[in-house]
């Protein structure tokens, strides 16, 4: 990858996180359009993406960027008022931004599609449109923010106003210094509105020397300029002269949004207090002087009441409170993010990646080396084995934590999803979002937005009712879909679940029969039909809307959500709502396992899935051999006989005694029964490859320590089958 | 290989490439036959090691091994040109091969019963299989190489290791119709 | 000699024919101060002031203060252009309180 590359890799991944940003904030918006701090992020997301769009030469995305750039700048001035209208045309904004990055990374070359172009143009038309109708009220705008603008126009009398404080000390004239010519000079920046001449100090009869100065002017000056500015003006005379310079009203609020602007990412840094009233131009770097030498004065007087830089430049009128707040605010919010920043190194995946095979080439060598030691019977080299398998499992957990992410960020996403759909639809669907923070591995979150994008579809489109139905129902017209995430046994569990008009399971069964999935005969529980949901070629709805009718059904989510060596089901209760809930495992590389024998074969099952293990015994457990019941210690369970099932064993022999692992998955237990029990054993998933891609019951291989390959059973899949069976074996004999 | 005109009935078509080039192809022994692939198709040739076998896989599909860490499948190529399935022996070994499908390049071994040489096998010598009269199925078959007086196949390694058709374990599965099996295929 | 004084109806008319600047405050105080503690009102005619700064503002600041401060009137009169730019840029023209009269030939001059 050459750097260039490198960088726009860099610019791709910044600016997709800075769209997903924008996303959130224009939607957080819409309930909180005054929210400051989302108009912010929606403008730095415009901004960053046109500034760094410029720097590889991505004209298109710098000109449309631009546009929206401008638009977002006058609403975070105050001069637009954001609403509805403005946030769905800058959602679309976003989109179509992405859609120029992904036209830039692949034909760069190329002009536009005529479709990009015409987006394009309509978007910046409706962007633009906007804003002449917003002129045609100004008034209503202005009035609503205040802003210094307007008020100038207006001839405001004193928002405008700088006080300027001069006082002249008595050297001033000695020296060579006249005020009046510092106030003529003055004159020419701007209107002095009004100046109060006095002498407070002047003193009475012949103690007055004419050589002195006592001379005080309170000066309200009216001009375009700066504080800086103005202090330029009495730049000789400071030496003389004790100046201070009162911002005008407007310009103190100008300050406070300076202020509350967030500092360019790239450098920010934790500026001092003055540095950062510098540079927005409330204080003039004289007046920081100023202040830290009485500072570091009083400090030298008495270090404990010396006082704070802030209270200091209040108490001498340099700056004002609020500002001196805000900015103090911000430093600490500086201060934060770089400790936030400072905590995190941004790791290319693919290194990740390297490390955890690593790990786990030194999982498999650890266990090759513990196999050694105990054949060779080494008891003094034991102890070391044993610390460093510990050590070596410890670092296992460490690499696969580094891959999790909370799962939040996926569900966020969906938020626009459920904005958009509800509002084509007409629904009023509300989207709940609780477990977010419950963390799974990036490759599996990769995977899992598209089934979950279906899901949710699906949710919107069939689950929720319209709020007519709803309401003539006796429900809220809202709709809520929740989303929801936890942890359980090395699992983590999705659930989408919407409060919608549910799913009649005879229609369901109806269909199916139509479609031959099943006989008319067949006896099949509630579950068993909700299961057909999943299987090829089955939708309830008569007509297929444009949002599901993309040709992705539930068979492919299935197949998706399985090739993660995960589950799904699906749960309804008419008129009540659907749950769908995804099983799935944590990480796709290293998992403790379990390791059995069935059949001079090693098989092993994920650790967090097994129960107990039991040694076979009449007194224990009693087998139903044509059932495939057993009932152990009084609970009844399906099994299933490993070696059978696999069909390696030739002929069926008692001679050893054999094991059952009792395994669960959801609520369902199984027992397995197998030959050896091998015990505790750290997997490192290797996948099994394309060839045995359709293969069942098996969900990858490891590496054993010995070199040979160990397969990694599918337990849910067998559980299923065993379950199954089970059911048609009971059917079998009702019928 | 990119010079090598197989696909040609024509024997001018064959002889346009240059007939003095030289393509070197590994032959092997599956049973009694002398079997060769390009060279250049070959990744690696390894002793016979522990191969773990796969429930519920057709004959052909003989296992998988380790292969410094990663699992490789490995194929019966006897099995899978429909003879009986190769007895391991001390000169059993896997050839192993790179196959491409949709874009992704899998490693696959294939059990052979023996190695035996390289072979120099000048382009004027290979000739278009024969439409009729070998044992094998004749999309197997990419060409026949002339050594001496002696034809040797040239195997379609695209066609025998197709990942697609491996992968169709059900189907083979079902057809086989063993009544323990087809349980299993419910369960897809 | 930069200041002219007569008497017109008991009151003390002080012509300053002189700039009015640091240079010159000094002696003008000393000069002006006398008339302070005469008890008679004081009209300081302005007319030839050609050019004022601080310290010549600051000497008739002094002036009126310590004019009400003895109890005798002071007013100005006939103020330069110099005096009444100052006067103006500082916006004083209200606190001495006298009538401003502009003359025609300020500009010429």
């Amino acid at each position: 990858m050459s750097e260039l590359d490198a960088a726009i890799q860099t610019f791709v991944q910044e600016a997709d996180e800075l769209l997903a940003e924008m996303e959130l904030a224009l939607l957080g918006l819409e309930d909180n359009p005054d929210d400051s701090e989302s108009i912010n992020s929606v403008f730095r997301a415009m901004h960053t993406i046109k500034g760094s769009s410029g720097l590889f030469g991505f004209d298109s995305i710098v000109a449309f960027a631009h546009e929206a750039e401008t638009v977002l700048d006058q609403v975070r001035r105050g001069q637009r008022v954001i609403d509805g209208t403005l946030i769905s045309t800058l959602l679309n904004c976003k989109d179509h931004t992405s859609k120029l990055i992904e036209h830039c990374l692949t034909e760069a070359e190329q002009e536009l599609s005529q479709e990009l172009k015409l987006t394009g143009e309509s978007l910046i038309k409706q962007l633009g449109g906007a804003t002449t109708k917003q002129e045609s009220m100004p008034v209503e705008a202005d009035s609503k923010r205040g802003s210094s603008e307007t008020s100038e126009t207006e001839g405001d009398t004193n928002g405008n106003d700088w006080v300027i404080l001069l006082e002249f000390g008595p050297d001033a004239l000695r020296n060579g210094m006249d005020p009046l010519s510092f106030i003529r000079y003055l004159k020419t920046l701007g209107d002095i509105v009004d100046i109060l001449t006095s002498a407070p100090d002047l003193p009475i009869g012949e103690a007055m020397d004419p050589e002195s100065c006592y001379l005080h002017f309170k000066i309200v000056f009216r001009g375009n300029t700066d504080k800086q500015g103005i202090e330029s003006v009495f730049e000789f005379a400071e030496d003389d002269c004790e100046i201070r310079i009162i911002p005008p009203h407007s310009q103190i609020e100008h300050y406070l949004s300076l202020l509350a602007e967030p500092s360019d990412e790239d450098d920010a840094q934790v500026e001092r207090l003055g540095e950062m009233l510098i540079n927005i131009g409330a204080l003039t770097p004289k007046e920081v002087a100023k202040a830290l030498q009485r500072q570091s004065e009083d400090k030298a007087e008495s270090p404990e009441q010396a006082k704070p830089i802030g209270e200091i430049l209040v108490e001498q009128q340099s700056a004002e409170q609020p500002v001196v707040e805000q900015a103090l605010k911000k430093q600490q919010s500086v201060k934060q993010k770089i400790a936030a920043e400072a905590n995190y190194i941004r790791v290319d995946s693919e290194k990740l990646g390297k490390l955890i095979n690593l790990v786990g080439e030194l999982v498999i060598s650890g266990a090759a080396m513990r196999m050694m030691v105990d054949r060779h019977g080494l008891s003094d080299v034991e102890e070391v084995a044993v610390s460093m398998n510990d050590l070596v499992s410890e670092i296992r957990d460490t690499a696969l934590e580094l891959r999790m992410v909370a799962i939040g960020e996926t569900f966020s996403r969906f938020r626009r999803v459920v904005r958009d759909v509800s509002n084509e639809l007409n629904k009023q669907i509300e989207l709940k979002i609780t477990g977010g923070e419950t963390e799974l591995d990036k490759t599996v979150v990769e995977k899992i937005n598209d089934p979950l994008t279906h899901l949710i579809r699906n949710s919107l489109d069939h689950g929720i009712e319209m709020p007519e139905q709803r309401r003539a129902a006796g429900k809220p017209e809202q709709g809520t879909v929740h989303l929801n995430a936890y942890h359980d046994s090395g699992h983590i569990v999705i659930q989408i679940a919407d409060d919608g008009a549910g799913l009649n399971d005879e229609k369901i069964r109806t269909k199916a029969i139509a479609n031959g999935l099943i006989t008319a005969d067949q006896v099949l529980t509630k579950q068993e039909v909700f299961d057909l949901i999943f299987e090829a070629g089955l939708s309830t709805k008569d007509e297929a809307s444009n949002l599901s009718g993309r040709g992705v059904g539930m068979d492919v989510v299935r197949r998706n959500i399985e090739a993660l060596r995960g589950s799904v089901s699906l749960d309804s209760e008419p008129g009540q709502g659907t749950t769908v809930t995804i099983n799935l495992p944590l990480t796709l590389a290293i998992i403790d396992g379990f390791m059995v024998e069935a059949e001079q074969e090693c098989y092993i099952i994920p650790l967090s899935m097994v129960e107990e293990c039991v040694e076979m015994s009449p007194e224990e457990c009693e087998f139903d051999e044509i059932q495939h019941y057993v009932n152990l210690r009084g609970e009844v369970m399906p099994y299933l006989r490993l070696g059978d099932y696999f069909n390696n064993r030739k002929q069926h022999s008692n001679i050893h005694r054999e094991s059952m692992v009792v395994v669960r998955f959801g609520q369902t237990k199984v027992g397995f029964v197998v030959d050896k029990l091998h015990g505790e054993h750290q997997t490192v998933i290797k996948p099994l490859g394309k060839v045995f891609e359709q293969l069942k019951g098996i969900s990858g291989a490891t590496v054993l320590g010995s070199g040979d390959v160990a397969l990694i059973l599918d337990v849910q899949g067998l559980v299923q089958f065993a379950t199954r069976d089970k059911s048609r074996a009971s059917i079998g004999l009702a019928g | 290989m990119s010079n090598l005109v197989v696909k040609g009935k024509s024997g001018q078509e064959l002889a346009a490439g240059s007939a003095d080039q030289f393509q070197q192809y590994l032959t092997f022994l599956v049973g009694k036959d002398n079997f060769a692939i390009g060279i250049l198709d070959v990744k690696e040739i390894i002793e016979i090691s522990n191969i773990t076998r796969v429930p519920m896989t057709p004959d052909y599909i003989r296992g998988v091994i380790n292969l410094r860490g990663n699992v490789v499948p490995v194929i019966d190529l006897s099995a899978r040109l429909d003879r009986h399935p190769s007895e391991i022996t001390k000169r059993s070994c896997i050839v192993l091969v790179e196959v491409e499908t949709h874009g992704e390049s899998q490693v696959i071994g294939m059990l052979v019963d023996q190695v035996n040489e390289i072979l120099d096998i000048p382009q004027a010598n290979i000739q278009p299989p024969p439409d009729f009269g070998a044992d094998i199925r004749t999309e197997f078959i990419q060409a026949m190489g002339r050594v001496d007086d002696n034809f040797i196949i040239l195997l379609a390694i695209n066609r025998i290791l197709s990942i697609d058709e491996l992968s169709q374990l059900q189907h083979v599965v079902k057809s086989q119709n063993n009544a323990s099996q087809t349980d299993s295929s419910e369960l897809a | 000699m930069a200041i002219q004084v007569s008497e017109k109806n008991g009151i003390t008319i002080i012509a300053i024919q002189d700039d009015m600047t640091i240079y010159t405050a000094s002696e003008q105080k000393a000069r002006l101060s006398k008339y302070l503690h005469s008890g008679r009102e004081l009209q300081i005619n302005l007319a030839g002031v050609s050019e004022m700064d601080s310290a010549g503002l600051q000497l008739l600041l002094w002036l009126k203060q310590e004019a009400s401060r003895h109890a005798i009137k002071l007013s100005l009169v006939r103020h330069s252009q110099a005096v009444v730019e100052v006067l103006e840029l500082l916006n004083l023209t209200g606190h001495f309180g006298d009538p401003v009269v502009i003359s025609a030939n300020w500009n010429a001059a």
